[in-house]
């Protein structure tokens, strides 16, 4: 019994380690691609830039930020160095919120592919719909609580 | 040029261990979350059911991916669309992994209220569905 158990354990281990490092593989060269971006970002992009576009117009920058989020090929995870890059310029709390959100929105290609196929292009157009709504009004949201 | 990479790499090590840390606190959540706690949410009221899938997708680390096939058999089954979108979304919206990440770029308020806010939204479009549910066929 006891041998048992801790023959369990070291599978899990196993494959809580096999899957760790595949992750790191995945995440860590696109981590370090986004943190190369937000140094650029934060040495060559002129403060002016970013006040117009996701600073002082808020309802500009908050469906801006969320469509940027959505659009851009921004990995998983890589949203941080760059929205603190943009937050340390200056842009507002709402728009870092609906940036990070709004990356999220779209997935990644094998993942739209499952719920499109498994729960139908009107579900899955739907859900996208909403959440860009949703995300817009929960930046203003946060931007007023904040 | 090679100052820029010289930020960059001092800036990718000072993130390395927080980074490396959500990895594997993620991967052992995945490995220990019981599915059957998404499978026993069937027996319940949809209206309690909604808060409680949206906060079991808050909780539910790892890549929606993997979850998918499971929510397309509970679907089969006869689960509720709406409680399937609730999960997903909130599942996309905050995960556990985005925890450390969050909380050292922005500091724990930033991480709670992305959370509360993500659970409203999550909720809502779940309402949402469970209204159109009975309108439209998806």
């Amino acid at each position: 019994m006891v041998c048992q158990t801790r023959s369990n354990l070291t599978e899990r281990i196993k494959e809580i380690s096999a899957n760790s490092l595949e992750d790191m593989k995945t995440i860590l060269p696109i981590f370090f691609v986004a943190v190369f971006v937000s140094t650029l970002l934060e040495l060559y992009v002129p403060e002016e830039i970013i006040f117009t576009l996701l600073g002082k117009n808020l309802l500009l920058a908050i469906p801006l930020a969320t469509v940027a989020g959505i659009i851009l090929p921004i990995p998983r995870y890589a949203t941080y160095p760059i929205a603190y890059a943009l937050f340390d310029k200056g842009a507002g709390v709402g728009v870092i919120f609906s940036l990070i959100s709004g990356e999220v929105i779209l997935g990644s290609l094998e993942r739209d592919v499952m719920e499109f196929k498994f729960f139908g292009w009107k579900s899955y157009v739907l859900r996208l719909g909403l959440c860009t709504a949703f995300v817009i009004m929960g930046g203003f949201l946060i931007e007023i609580l904040a | 040029m090679i100052d820029i990479l010289n930020i960059t790499i001092g800036r990718f090590l000072r993130s390395l261990p927080i980074l490396l840390l959500a990895i594997i606190v993620a991967r052992v959540l995945n490995s220990y979350l019981s599915r059957g706690l998404v499978e026993n949410l069937r027996k319940r009221r949809l209206r309690e059911t909604l808060s409680v899938v949206a906060l079991a997708g808050l909780v539910t680390p790892g890549p929606l991916a993997c979850y998918l096939p499971l929510l397309r058999v509970l679907r089969k089954t006869g689960f509720p669309l709406s409680l399937i979108v609730a999960f997903i979304t909130a599942q996309t919206l905050v995960g556990p992994m985005r925890l450390f990440l969050e909380v050292a770029y922005f500091g724990a308020w930033f991480y709670a209220y992305r959370v509360v806010i993500s659970f409203i939204i999550a909720i809502s479009i779940g309402a949402i569905y469970h209204l159109l549910e009975r309108r439209i066929s998806f």
